[in-house]
């Protein structure tokens, strides 16, 4: 056998058999080692971080260092929110946890930011969401763009988020954060008017309006099935919104109601063979439950 | 001369599906004309539809499988048992794909359509399988409204301990999963949970007519014509999803299917799988997937579970590990309630008193019209023995196309 063949043998011998916890984690916590090497460690390691309060706090330290590699700091982050998962496990890491989280949330690198933010929204805790609340208010405060911020103010409808969305709804700084502020008015009842009247908008891109029909079902289903109606039977509006009407009448629609309405059946049917790909396909399911 | 065939031994078109593992059924003669013995030789067959699916038959509950299957039927209208079962490898793309035939001689004295339903490879759904996919997903959701509001309320935080960081985390998932594909099924019965093979690149599923795309922040779009742009929980629309990974990847770090399935033959060893690579599939993503408070708001969750319920039912397979009195295919040392063997699980046993939570959204696990496997109050136990290999009635009713019947 050549040497090379016998390298390649032993190499793929040596890829093969697992090595131990205890050897990951000496991987991903060891500066001598390369950002490669640590992150790929970093995945053998969930489990060990629950099982070990100085594996969890190293792990924590290294998640705190800013001197250490970004893709290093964020696999620790990744490895120690997979053990999260296991939840009975990693209840005496959580405060410790929680605390890093918090301490990390003003880190200047803003993926770091965006998914300790996003982590901490998700649990509601309090110090993310005022911190996101003051970004939004005062921009020089800003932690992570305005539609992150709504984005991860929605997972908490008590988050006191409305007010500031609402603002910029009226007076967004990019279409995003006009969107991502919708979504999160779409728990708010006292929206509802809002999203009809964006649903009928012409001028407002599909996006917005697609945003508006599924705010609007979740609020007012009976507004939206008259909207949806309309629109379906207004020739000038867009093939997207059509679509986007059709496929809320298929599933959602009043049966009776619809079935009831000749004229509304009459016009799907014709649109059917006359309208753009993503409205003949929604069309037929129209006709396939409905009938013609 | 007619006769009937009852699938799941029902009559009940809603019986009509079959998977690898065995299905019990019977045939009767219904009218004797041009009998003239007090038995008559009946015939079955199969037909497939071009890609769809195919069945084999065998006449008792041990030996071989056979595409053709002769049985000796009384006149008077006694029933006579056999099986089918789906042939591995043939699973059916749409209802009905499969006609069994009973032929008394040359004249066909009876069929039934069925299909052979099978959990697959998310990523290689037909546009038709993965249309009534989404669209069942949006009906059981129903826009924040429907009956998905109380799987989304069975992973919380609160819940958690009930089917994580313990023994119990593979069987309590395995029903969940079962659970939702009934609800699922009530709606479109052609419908299986597909898996999300999360060590392989998946780009059909991250589509705008599928499981959507996700944009830089994480919001996650669908086509106009997909009915989960109206998915809502927990009163807010949409879905949050933000890939670590190029979805036209795999995500990296985690362990491969190989690696998970060398592990260990024992289940302890083996179940560790929940670090890595469930864990670590869950925290590719930022978004709801990524926490265990939000991951079932994500309809992702569904997919990603079900492949690692498709690994266990793998290394099940591969180590003969079905029987719940064989030590080695679960951990029986003293668990937390709800991770033992004799346990039954919550929010099924309907129990909200501590250790168990304060609540039990969703009552009792839904009932399928083609097994009877495991009950409204499932145990632990009866996670293990899915095809049947030791009992069979202890089928629960589903099967992965890879993943053959023992």
């Amino acid at each position: 056998m050549t040497t090379k063949l016998k390298a390649t043998k032993k190499s793929k011998a040596k890829s093969a058999k697992p090595r131990s916890t205890r050897a990951a984690m000496s991987v991903a916590t060891s500066d001598k080692e390369t950002v490669k090497a640590r992150v790929a460690a970093m995945a053998e390691v969930p489990l060990a971080v629950c099982e070990s309060d100085k594996d969890l706090q190293s792990m924590l330290s290294v998640l705190r260092d800013q001197a250490q590699p970004i893709e290093v700091r964020l696999a620790a982050l990744q490895s120690i929110q997979a053990a999260s998962f296991s939840v009975v496990a990693f209840e005496s890491c959580r405060s410790d946890y929680i605390a890093t989280l918090r301490k990390v949330a003003t880190d200047p690198d803003l993926e770091m930011r965006q998914r300790v933010l996003g982590i901490l929204a998700r649990e509601k805790d309090g110090f993310a969401q005022r911190k996101l609340l003051e970004g939004l208010e005062n921009p020089e405060k800003e932690l992570v763009p305005p539609e992150k911020a709504l984005q991860l103010l929605s997972y908490d409808i008590h988050a006191e988020a409305y007010p500031i969305a609402r603002k910029i709804v009226n007076n967004p700084p990019n279409e995003e954060a006009k969107r991502e502020a919708l979504r999160l008015l779409a728990a708010d009842a006292k929206s509802a008017p809002v999203f009809e009247k964006l649903l009928r908008d012409k001028n407002e891109t599909a996006e917005i309006r697609q945003v508006s029909a599924a705010a609007l079902q979740g609020l007012k289903p009976e507004k939206l099935q008259e909207s949806a109606r309309e629109i379906l039977l207004d020739d000038s509006d867009y093939d997207e919104i059509k679509a986007t009407s059709l496929t809320a009448l298929t599933q959602f629609g009043d049966k009776d109601q619809v079935n009831k309405d000749a004229a509304l059946k009459k016009h799907v049917n014709r649109i059917s063979t006359k309208g753009g790909a993503k409205v003949k396909r929604t069309a037929r399911q129209f006709i396939s439950k409905y009938g013609r | 001369m007619n006769v009937e065939v009852q699938i799941n031994n029902s009559i009940n078109p809603k019986s009509q599906f079959v998977s690898w593992a065995p299905s019990p059924c019977r045939i009767r003669v219904t009218n004797p004309s041009g009998a003239i013995t007090p038995t008559v030789t009946i015939r079955l067959s199969s037909t497939s539809a071009a890609t769809g699916g195919a069945v084999v038959f065998r006449k008792g509950t041990t030996g071989a499988f056979s595409n053709t299957l002769t049985l000796t039927v009384p006149i008077i209208g006694t029933s006579v048992p056999f099986f089918v079962a789906g042939k591995f490898g043939r699973p059916s793309s749409s209802n009905a794909d499969v006609r069994i035939d009973a032929r008394f001689g040359t004249l066909l004295a009876g069929s039934v359509k069925v299909m052979v339903r099978i959990r697959k490879n998310a990523n290689n759904l037909t546009p038709a399988e993965r249309d009534r996919l989404v669209s069942a997903f949006a009906q059981i959701n129903n826009q924040g409204a429907g009956r998905f509001a109380d799987f989304r309320d069975m992973h919380t935080n609160v819940t958690s301990p009930q089917a994580h960081g313990a023994p119990g985390f593979l069987p309590w998932h395995r029903a969940y999963l079962l659970d939702l594909e009934r609800e699922l099924q009530s709606i479109d019965p052609t419908v299986a949970l597909p898996y999300w093979r999360f060590d392989q690149a998946s780009p059909n599923i991250f589509t705008l007519d599928f499981f959507g795309v996700s944009n830089s922040v994480g919001t996650v779009s669908f086509s106009p014509t997909n009915p989960l742009q109206f998915w809502r929980t927990d009163g807010v629309p949409g879905i949050n999803r933000r890939p670590f990974f190029g979805t036209n990847t795999a995500p990296p770090g985690l362990r491969t299917e190989a690696q998970t399935l060398a592990l260990g033959n024992a289940y302890p060893a083996f179940r560790t799988l929940e670090g890595n690579p469930h864990g670590s599939a869950h925290t590719s993503f930022g978004g709801f997937i990524s926490s265990i408070g939000t991951a079932a708001r994500d309809p992702l969750f569904f997919l990603l579970h079900c492949n690692v319920d498709r690994l266990w039912a793998k290394w099940q397979r591969q180590f003969g590990r079905f029987d719940p009195a064989v030590a080695a295919s679960f951990d029986g040392a003293a668990n937390p309630i709800g991770h033992n063997l004799p346990d039954t699980m919550w929010p099924w046993n309907g129990i909200t008193t501590p250790p168990r939570p304060p609540t039990a959204p969703g009552g009792s696990l839904a009932a399928s019209p083609c097994v009877s496997a495991p009950g409204p109050q499932p145990r632990v136990s009866q996670s293990l023995d899915y095809q049947g290999n030791v009992n069979a009635v202890s089928r629960l009713g589903f099967d992965y196309d890879d993943v053959p019947f023992s």
